[in-house]
């Protein structure tokens, strides 16, 4: 066993590591194995953090979000480069902390990090202000009047999932808010928000005053509830992702002033038109879709877990999961897929012995794919036009995907509505007329978010995550009305 | 194959199976008697119950090709939900057990001719297990005991596994003025303490049997009460089939600790049971002083652990998805693949809990909360 250094985490501004009670979460791959301490902060240090925070949040606000987006930009970069210390250790230790292909990982990063760099964060903004200006000062409103957006004083993250880097989503969103900002680490993957606060500490110590990175174990079961409860007390704002059932009791312990902003799992599913399938696009298609599937083995809200695949084409929804199977081979070879615990080859294990029950009955449906290896591919041609049983559902997750055959694709649409809430991303090949007039129905639906194939995983810069405004929702309004203006003028010195 | 031949092939395996449990101990039962009739029981499962034939053809195991019961095709406990799998047809079955449906909304089904071999396995298996007149004398056994039974009666609930368990406990092993405590109006709180008062009182052991949730339902009405009981020597507990999402949950240790509290009864004498209503024989340890305790079953039942992508077994001391072979579950299908995780030890196990991926890592939505979701 080759075991690394010890790995400290969190980023605390204003404690000091002696004080603070720290815990181990203990990570072995393939020989290798690390350590990582994670802060156990006691409620008077909790309010002590908060305190500094927020002290420090209230002197960001006088500076531009021009500056605070350069900075970011700068610790970005830092990340981007492959020879830079920071950049090493996380493609050293990621892949060992979240079981990932390493190479997965790095490619990953990559495409992931430069959706944050300068440019495309002046792209969030527009996106979500017009004017960012209104960050920085009162600008004019078209109603008369002037309007300034302020965060919230002190914004509490509660991460969640393995996904490397997925973290910096919305801690960017809250700096370039101007929030003070707490992020509680997610213990599959307890390393990067800490380096990202500390790398910020380097290139710009003022703004990473504005930020603490904790860590508590969450969970009814043995969870640190004393300090998770201090920090709901004393967030504006919290922002969390994570299922159902962790969400409600989130909620469930707010004060009824704390705005909540939950992002719950989601369900994405593809879909392959007729005008996709002919014989010398289908190929590539598959392997596109295959891609979404392969990366970071479905655990990503985005990932597809249906694939609706329209008939009468010339390649057949049947041929297509050939191809598919055939593409997912192949990505095997060069992303293997991560060591699965037990209870994830438990839900695969499960989902395959339900698809072959399935299919005693019903000689329409087909599994590719050996019961050991590392992809499945379920293919649903039925006579029922794959509506009813053939509707949208969950795979197995790491590597499984069901093709379902439909007539038209738009018969997948009424399968759709009891899962509204739920769901997120379409990945789309389709002619253009069809790629509009399905996105009119999906939106319809509750999607919000279509994308080619191949790019579901990676959405774009200043994408609305689950069809939410990732800043606006953030930010408060304070208005000046156009009749204080007004009378103010009674008052100037230079009233007449 | 017709009718008659059905039915004596069931009348005939009904016979040996009955000799097979009476015939003494696991020392005594070697593999090669456990083969025999594992063999038999998959012969008369695969050819007289469709379902299950067409899932071990297409496993590549039927009865010309298997030689050992490792070989004897598991079906997925989930199965029990999409398809029957009754060699009887199900209209003419004594007895259909169901499961609690908790999960998906769908009850799993075991069907049952005759429950004369569900009750030989119960009761031979239940008075070496739970009635031994001291822990460390296995051999001596209380004839009977009396009983308070935290669960609804069998008429209430007649297609619970577990309610007819629980009555043919009562009626087996309970002493007459044994009873239940769950009745139309709920757990009877009032009962329960009177009766605990007298069992105090009369020095006699007692027995308390019922659901694991029911235990903390009782436990959680005691404390608030502030009441405590210190039941005589000899006295015994036996919980069984975990929380259920119907009480708090509880680690184990916690559990036990808590009801060597409220009821005097050492963790040594707190047994666990740990059956399935895709089973006809269930699981016992020998206390839980320590926690997880190792399970183990008569000579009928075998269980093995497997990475249940590959289906190998794991080694000793390793994790893995159980899997039962049950001979006296001869109507349905004998080798089941369970969603419990367990650790192997020597035959027999640990149990872990659940392993369905409840404790997804991404974001993306699982099996499990996708159809919570879905339920109206």
């Amino acid at each position: 066993m080759a075991a690394h250094d010890a790995e400290i985490a969190g980023h605390l501004p204003g404690l000091a590591a002696d004080e603070v009670a720290w815990r181990t979460l203990a990570f072995a791959r393939g020989g290798e194995t690390l350590e990582v301490a994670v802060p156990a902060l006691d409620e008077a240090q909790v309010a002590r953090l908060a305190a500094h925070v927020r002290a420090a949040a209230c002197r960001l606000r006088e500076r531009p979000v021009g500056a605070i987006a350069a900075a970011i930009d700068l610790a970005v970069a830092r990340l981007l480069d492959r020879s830079d210390p920071w950049r090493r250790k996380a493609e050293r230790l990621l892949p060992l902390v979240t079981g990932y292909d390493a190479e997965m990982v790095r490619l990953g990063l990559t495409s992931y990090l430069k959706t944050f760099r300068r440019p495309q964060l002046q792209t969030f903004l527009v996106e979500d202000f017009g004017n960012p200006l209104v960050l920085d000062d009162f600008q004019p409103i078209p109603k008369g009047g002037f309007a300034r957006a302020f965060g919230p004083g002190l914004l509490l993250h509660v991460w969640a999932g393995n996904v490397p880097g997925l973290p910096l989503w919305s801690l960017v969103s809250g700096l370039l808010v101007k929030a003070g900002t707490v992020g509680k680490l997610p213990s599959a993957e307890p390393l990067f928000a800490g380096w990202f606060a500390r790398i910020l500490a380097e290139v710009d110590p003022d703004l990473a005053d504005c930020l603490a990175v904790v860590w508590w174990k969450g969970g009814d079961r043995g969870g640190d509830e004393a300090q998770e409860r201090a920090w709901l007390a004393q967030a504006d704002t919290v922002l969390a992702y994570g299922g159902t059932e962790a969400l409600d009791a989130i909620r469930r312990r707010l004060p009824v002033t704390t705005r909540f902003l939950p992002y719950g799992h989601r369900i994405s599913f593809a879909m392959v038109a007729r005008s996709a399938l002919d014989t010398g696009k289908a190929q590539a298609v598959a392997g596109r879709a295959a891609w979404d599937v392969m990366r970071y083995d479905q655990q990503g809200c985005y990932s597809p877990q249906t694939i609706f695949v329209e008939r009468g084409g010339r390649v057949s929804p049947r041929d297509f999961a050939g191809y598919l199977a055939g593409e997912l081979a192949g990505l095997e070879i060069r992303h293997p897929r991560r060591a699965l615990s037990l209870e994830e080859a438990g839900s695969v294990a499960a989902w395959r012995h339900a698809e072959e029950t399935k299919g005693f009955a019903d000689p329409g449906r087909t599994l590719l794919g050996d019961p050991a290896g590392a992809w499945s591919v379920a293919c649903v041609d039925g006579p029922g036009g794959g509506l009813g049983e053939a509707a949208l559902a969950p795979c197995g997750l790491n590597r499984t995907v069901t093709v379902v055959a439909l007539d038209r694709l738009e018969d997948a649409v009424l399968g759709l509505v009891p899962y509204r809430a739920f769901l997120q991303t379409a990945g789309i090949a389709a002619a253009p007329e069809e790629l509009f007039r399905l996105s009119g129905l999906l939106g319809g639906a509750g999607v919000t978010r279509v994308c080619a194939l191949g790019r579901m995983t990676a959405p774009e810069a200043g994408w609305h995550h689950d069809g939410r405004f990732n800043l606006l929702d953030l930010v408060t309004l304070t208005e000046i009305e156009h009749s204080a203006e007004q009378a103010a003028d009674d008052f100037a010195r230079y009233a007449d | 194959m017709d009718v008659s031949d059905a039915r004596t092939s069931e009348a005939r395996l009904i016979d040996e199976l009955l000799a097979f449990i009476a015939s003494g101990d696991i020392e005594g039962i070697g593999d090669d008697a456990f083969n025999r009739l594992a063999l038999r029981v998959f012969a008369h499962q695969f050819d007289h119950n469709a379902p299950y034939r067409r899932f071990a053809v297409q496993r590549g195991r039927t009865p010309r090709t298997v030689r050992s019961w490792r070989e004897v095709p598991a079906v997925p406990i989930s199965a029990f939900k999409d398809l029957t799998l009754s060699c009887r047809p199900p209209e003419e079955c004594e007895r259909v057990f169901m499961t609690s449906g908790t999960t998906r909304g769908v009850r799993g089904k075991s069907h049952h001719p005759t429950l004369a071999v569900y009750d030989r396995s119960m009761t031979a298996n239940f008075a070496r297990r739970f009635m031994p007149a001291d822990p460390g004398r296995p051999d001596q056994r209380q004839a009977r005991l009396r009983m308070g039974i935290l669960f609804p009666t069998e008429e209430a609930m007649p297609n619970s596994s577990l309610a007819h368990y629980l009555a043919l406990a009562l009626r087996e092993f309970g002493t007459s003025d044994s009873r239940h405590f769950i009745g139309d109006g709920g757990l009877d709180v009032a009962a329960v303490t009177a009766e605990l008062e007298r069992a105090e009182r009369d020095g006699e052991p007692y027995a308390l049997l019922g659901a694991s949730y029911g235990f903390v339902h009782l436990m959680d009405a005691l404390r608030a009460l502030g009441r405590r009981f210190s039941l005589p020597a000899g006295s015994r507990i036996l919980d069984t089939g975990g929380f259920k999402g119907q009480s708090r949950e509880l680690e184990p240790d916690e559990f036990y600790e808590c009801l060597s509290a409220f009821f005097g009864v050492p963790r040594s004498a707190c047994i666990n049971m740990y059956g399935m209503t895709e089973l006809s024989t269930q699981f016992y340890d020998d206390g839980n002083a320590v926690c997880p305790s190792v399970k183990s079953g008569p000579h009928w039942i075998r269980s093995r652990l497997i990475n249940p992508l590959t289906g190998e077994e794991v080694p000793d001391g390793a994790v893995g998805v159980l899997v039962h072979h049950d001979l006296a579950h001869f109507n349905c299908a004998s080798a089941i693949l369970t969603e419990d995780a367990g650790i192997a030890a020597g035959g027999r196990f640990r149990l872990l809990g659940r392993a369905d991926g409840a404790d997804a890592k991404g974001c993306s939505m699982a099996v499990e909360e996708f159809l919570k979701a879905a339920r109206p």
